[in-house]
């Protein structure tokens, strides 16, 4: 049983040719990499490593200059390969003076989507972007936040098995991030492949089941979260109740094996949960 | 077992469907934005201050009438076609919009053409308005002109006041001026073609604007310089080299200009009207390739 | 880069598949007078700089609109050079605007030979009369222009005879212009009445013009008019016409 991967790239190099100067820009080189169907895949990588530039070489913005790129087996330059994929880009603007409800109506026919199956689907996605009160509003009012949501509806219109989000947390909210990162895992559990690329780490350790590291173009690290950031001779204990006295039995029993004791502190919880938690029943846009 | 493919739907190469989507929301953009109605009301107000020629005689005045009105048609038409087009595409790239669409399964031509097709729908909007506010002012200055006429002649002979009264008909309507209007749109047709295809390489907004704004200039000069070039007497190397360029590389907008000669009194054979709508056609539709072109192969 | 060069290519070869179509359709246009001015040295010296450019961008007619209305002012303020100068302008941009050359004859023949004449700034009569009669052949001038680039209009031949009746008193040639302007299309009825009433005061062709009357006359009620009947009476007299052929008197009551 063999499933084609989401997406596949092979041997890919993008050089940039820059005009009055000798050294063309190389933003990728020889990039390997694969997404299995039905995980979440985050491509990290400080800014200007490429990732943009990778991502949109996948959805056919960008034609490669060596190596190939396919979704779900079909090679990117066809238009016919974007048919099951959506794509969330980075700080999107869309149509200012058009409303909620008239973008994602305009994107859906773009997708082919019409009359009764384009109204219900605009009704879900809104509901699930939380934008039902927001539709009839124009985009030119819609806050950072909201233009993110509306742009996460948009990719989705027309279900895809593919969503690209490029940095899809940037400029939003604790509250919106966290709602994002949810969506996220929401659409893993349907089955549905998430490629994300994102210079924020500590969300991607909390969604990506596998990441890809770029750095100048070249991808240093891949693999399977876990298995990357374990670190290999270490273990973490989390004890609820423990008593002075059981903390201090097991320092001393590791005391006395070759192991060393590193640390033992309180556990913590995260400045986002306290946050969320202190502004729970804050009225959301 | 299966391979997955991620269609719901077969996906056909080139769907008018899409098209349409592209070209309704081009209209909405255009005609959401202030710089439209500014432009469509000041015609307006031009083509309505002819009312105040009463001081001249009918004849003069309804002249004068179809002329501004007219040219106030074909300058407007020709400004939007320039400036509504040449904002269409960089704005999408700045704007990242253009992503979004070339992400979904959409061609970049379907994307063009539904561009273009959203402008020359918005250029025929604006043609039409403003003929008919032009058509509605000579209606009523004819009816006046008339009334005042048989009023000047209630005691003349039947057949003065007849024939008085056709020289009014005939210096106010004349049939002649619908293929003149009709030459007109397809000039803007051709410009906001071209402006597309400029667009479509050009860096900023005013670049696009500056060279049409120079094509515009010089395209009235071309039947000139064609002619000149083609009687093959110029004198120097670097002059015929000259004419040959602008011959060959900028349209003849002259051949497009009929309303000066129809408003005093020719008339446009149907032969000539037919064969200058199939040179603007092969005109706006060669741009547009060539814009698609050029297109293609754009980083975005 | 390589693809704008390449669209530049295709532009160049395109432009070589339409030029002679251009060329044909110029032609074509022309010969149906619809593109009737040349875009010359000539006509940017007169014109100007920015009407040469207004001109250009196919505001051919609005440039000579505004010329015309600047001709008014100029006329209403007796600058009779200049209403000459802008008139010129305006008929060579709108060589096809019968209107206009109508007008510049008219405010020559009609308005400045006349201010000629009174002209208290000369003295002498000899020359006060000799400028309206430049006047006068200004007026000829622009008439026959404007027939040239307008051969079928009546309306010009029309005026050219009012000019050669009214002005140079030459009734012959004032039969001829009234006679063409009735052989053409669309002209009124009464040019042929015009022609034959000229003829009438023509010394030596009173034979002629009494044909032309009297078969006028025997076309109905229509032609029996107050001016016909009486130079048809005239001749009458003057030809000794017999009584028996003569028309009847006109009803006095119908006077």
């Amino acid at each position: 049983m063999t499933t084609e991967p989401a997406v596949a790239v092979r041997g890919l190099t993008k050089i940039f040719p820059v005009p009055f100067r000798r050294n063309p820009l190389v933003a990728i080189r020889d990039l390997d990499l694969q997404v299995v169907a039905g995980e979440v895949y985050g491509l990290l990588g400080p800014n200007g490593s490429g990732k943009s530039t990778t991502l949109k070489i996948i959805l056919g913005l960008v034609s490669p200059t060596r190596g190939e790129a396919k979704i779900f087996g079909r090679s990117s330059s066809l238009v016919s390969s974007r048919a099951g994929v959506g794509f969330l880009p980075e700080n999107p603007y869309f149509y200012r003076y058009l409303t909620g409800q008239e973008t994602l109506s305009f994107f859906g026919k773009l997708c082919g989507l019409r009359r009764d199956r384009l109204r219900k689907r605009i009704d879900e996605l809104l509901k699930l972007v939380g934008l039902t009160n927001a539709r009839e509003r124009r985009l030119g009012t819609y806050s950072k936040g909201m233009l993110q949501r509306i742009g996460l509806a948009q990719a989705l219109i027309n279900d895809p098995k593919l969503v690209v989000l490029d940095e899809p947390t940037a400029g939003v909210d604790p509250a919106g991030s966290r709602a994002i990162c949810d969506l996220i895992l929401d659409l893993k559990r349907r089955g549905i492949t998430a490629l994300l690329s994102s210079p924020l780490l500590a969300q991607a350790q909390e969604i990506c089941d596998r990441v890809g590291i770029l750095a100048n173009g070249i991808l240093i690290r891949e693999g399977k979260l876990e298995e990357l950031i374990a670190i290999e001779n270490r273990s973490e204990f989390v004890l609820e109740n423990a008593s002075d006295a059981l903390v201090a039995e097991i320092e001393a029993l590791a005391q006395r094996s070759n192991a060393k004791l590193i640390a033992r502190r309180k556990s913590t919880t995260t400045l986002e949960r306290l946050f969320l938690d202190a502004t729970k029943d804050r009225p959301n846009e | 077992m299966t391979t997955e493919t991620a269609l719901d739907f077969q996906h056909r190469a080139f769907s008018p469907g899409r098209v349409f989507a592209i070209t309704s929301n081009t209209l909405t953009e255009l005609t959401r934005q202030k710089v439209f109605y500014v432009v469509l009301i000041f015609a307006l107000l031009l083509i309505g201050s002819s009312i105040v020629l009463a001081r001249f005689s009918f004849q003069q005045e309804f002249q004068i009438l179809k002329d501004v009105s007219l040219g106030a048609i074909s300058i407007f038409t020709s400004l939007l076609a320039i400036v509504a087009t040449a904002r269409l595409i960089p704005q999408d790239i700045e704007d990242r919009t253009v992503y979004t669409i070339l992400a979904k399964p959409v061609a970049r031509f379907e994307y063009l053409i539904g561009k273009l097709i959203g402008v020359l729908l918005l250029l025929a909007i604006s043609t039409a308005i403003m003929s008919a506010m032009f058509l509605a002012v000579l209606y009523f200055r004819e009816q006046s002109a008339l009334h005042e006429t048989a009023r000047q002649l209630a005691n003349a002979p039947q057949e003065q006041l007849e024939d008085a009264l056709r020289a009014v008909r005939a210096s106010a309507f004349n049939y002649n001026l619908v293929p003149g209007i009709a030459v007109i749109y397809l000039k803007s047709c051709l410009l906001a073609s071209l402006a597309l295809f400029i667009s479509t390489f050009a860096s900023t907004n005013i670049f696009t604007i500056v060279v049409m704004t120079f094509v515009y200039l010089i395209g009235h000069l071309q039947a000139t310089a064609r002619e000149y070039w083609l009687q093959e007497n110029v004198p120097t190397w670097t002059a015929r080299v000259f004419l040959a360029l602008v011959a060959l590389l900028f349209p003849d907008l002259q051949a497009f200009n009929l309303v000066d000669d129809v408003v005093a009194g020719a008339a446009i054979p149907l032969a000539v009207f037919v064969k200058t709508a199939v040179l603007g056609l092969f005109y706006t539709t060669i741009y547009a390739f060539l814009a698609a072109f050029v297109f293609y192969g754009k980083e975005l | 880069m390589i693809r704008s060069l390449t669209a530049t290519a295709m532009l160049l070869v395109f432009g070589a598949i339409k030029l002679p179509i251009e060329s044909n359709l110029g032609a074509e246009e022309r010969e149906f007078h619809l593109r009737t001015t040349e875009f010359d040295l000539g006509l940017r010296e007169k014109l100007g700089q920015l009407g040469f450019v207004a001109a250009l961008s196919g505001f051919r007619s609005v440039v000579a609109d505004v010329l015309f209305i600047q001709a008014h002012v100029a006329w209403e303020r007796t600058e009779w050079g200049r209403v000459l100068l802008l008139f010129r302008q305006v008929t060579t941009l709108q060589p096809r605007a019968i209107l206009f050359w109508d007008m510049a004859a008219w405010h020559m023949a009609w308005n400045a030979s006349v201010a000629a004449l009174n002209d208290k700034s000369q003295p002498r009569q000899a020359l006060r009369i000799k400028a309206q009669r430049e006047y006068f052949d200004l007026g000829k001038d622009f008439l026959e222009g404007g027939i040239r680039n307008n051969p079928n209009s009546p309306q010009l031949y029309e005026s050219l005879a009012r000019l050669y009746r009214d002005k140079y008193n030459d009734h012959e040639r004032a039969s001829e212009c009234f006679a063409k302007a009735a052989a053409l299309p669309g002209a009124p009825v009464y040019d042929r009445r015009f022609s034959a009433y000229e003829l009438s005061s023509c010394p030596g062709r009173e034979r002629e013009a009494y044909e032309r009357l009297r078969e006028l006359y025997d076309k109905g009620e229509k032609e029996r008019l107050p001016t016909l009947i009486s130079r048809l009476k005239f001749l009458e007299e003057k030809l000794n016409v017999p009584i028996e052929r003569r028309i009847p008197d006109p009803d006095p009551l119908k006077r």
